[in-house]
């Protein structure tokens, strides 16, 4: 098994820095939701990660932890973690991108 | 380089994969995109082989999502690690032979600037310290004597990363390497003060610490290469496997480094910066107003 960064969403969409999607050497990985927030009464959207994609490199911990000082991305087993966002399952509108949650074992 | 080239056949989209549709659909050609809005995007930059948390990688992606106009570029490479990112992108790559960059992109952009005229079509070579500082120095050098109108960026990460870490030109002195047992005996090369002496119109030094920093050089450097004259970016991009740094400390010691040898300089013409004033709208640059004489 593998790490794989994993976004506490109710950390995330406190804040609006988006400085880890900045910072991921890896290309739509990191991706935005404007709108993850807003239902649970949250002010902000909140950033998650296409886990299929991401290399494990933590680069994101370090920028959310001493730049961002919100710590709200952990690494995590990624059999542990649940059903996540998959490049498969994301789409992309106007100036948006929604994830439909799935198990990494899916496909 | 045209829009037409990445769009599909009609009919034939359904066939098409769907990171493709989305680059094609939700993508930045045509548009303008900037750092602050990444995540909401389709980045041209695919899936690439480079190591994980490579900070060359951030910068290359930081360097595509910066392009003025994407859809109107070519990048040029040579050997070294950033040709594997490099080419991963929906923006045409060419692979010039060791070395060989800046005399393939001189060719190109003069060869552009005849088919195309007035439309600007930008040339940006990004190659390895190696590739530029070294193997393909004088190239570099004479491409810069010539006044020849792109833009060069230099991936400095101070090592042959990818032949197992011999020195090269851009190492520190006494920095001890894998294939540099007893240390390097001579200091750094001083790349930017050659640009400055060759007669480039931009010369700047960025650490992609600072993505949006890096996001405003690189416009700057494509924009004013477009009429001005050749435009150098030295960015330092660490090699996190030769310089044995842990991938979670690679901004950490990028911040190091900006702090202690690669702090943020910027040298820019005057023709430059009324090129970006007049042309661009670059406020910072426009001529001062007469102050207003105030009476007491």
């Amino acid at each position: 098994m593998y790490l794989v960064a994993n976004i506490d969403q109710e950390i995330c969409a406190a804040t609006s820095c988006k400085l880890c999607t900045q910072y991921c050497p890896e290309a739509n990985t990191i991706q935005y939701d404007t709108e993850a927030g807003k239902d649970k009464g949250l002010k902000y959207g909140s950033a998650y990660v296409a886990v299929d994609r991401c290399k494990g490199c933590a680069q994101c911990v370090w920028v959310c932890d001493n730049m961002a000082k919100h710590k709200a991305i952990k690494m995590e087993m990624i059999d542990q973690i649940g059903d996540q966002a998959l490049t498969p399952n994301i789409t992309y509108q106007e100036k948006n991108t929604k994830a439909v949650l799935a198990s990494p074992w899916q496909s | 380089m045209s829009l037409d080239y990445v769009k599909f056949t009609p009919g034939f989209g359904k066939f098409m994969p769907k990171e493709y549709r989305d680059m094609v659909e939700h993508g930045p050609f045509g548009k303008k995109t900037a750092v602050s809005q990444v995540g909401t995007f389709k980045e041209i930059m695919e899936e690439h082989p480079m190591c994980a948390g490579c900070a060359m990688t951030l910068f290359i992606r930081l360097a595509f999502i910066a392009f003025p106009n994407p859809e109107d570029t070519i990048t040029v490479g040579t050997a070294g690690c950033g040709r594997l990112a490099i080419s991963q992108a929906a923006v045409p790559f060419v692979y010039g032979n060791y070395g060989d960059q800046n005399g393939v992109a001189s060719g190109l952009s003069r060869g552009l600037r005849l088919r195309f005229g007035d439309k600007p079509k930008d040339v940006v070579v990004m190659a390895g310290d190696g590739g530029m500082a070294d193997i393909g120095f004088a190239q570099t050098l004479h491409s810069w004597f010539r006044k020849e109108k792109f833009t060069t960026i230099m991936l400095d990460n101070e090592v042959y990363g990818n032949t197992g870490g011999q020195e090269s030109g851009m190492t520190n002195k006494g920095q001890v390497l894998k294939m540099a047992p007893l240390g390097k005996k001579f200091e750094k090369m001083d790349m930017l003060g050659m640009a400055k002496v060759a007669g480039c119109a931009y010369v700047a030094t960025v650490v992609p610490n600072n993505p949006r920093r890096v996001e405003s050089v690189i416009k700057k450097a494509i924009l004013i290469a477009r009429e001005v004259g050749p435009t150098y970016i030295q960015a330092y991009t660490s090699c996190n496997i030769e310089y044995a740094i842990p991938t979670d400390q690679v901004m950490q010691d990028a911040k190091d480094v900006e702090n202690d040898r690669y702090k943020f300089q910027e040298y820019i013409t005057d023709e430059a910066k009324e090129h970006l004033a007049t042309l661009y709208g670059y406020k910072e640059y426009l001529p001062k107003p007469a102050a207003a004489v105030t009476k007491g």
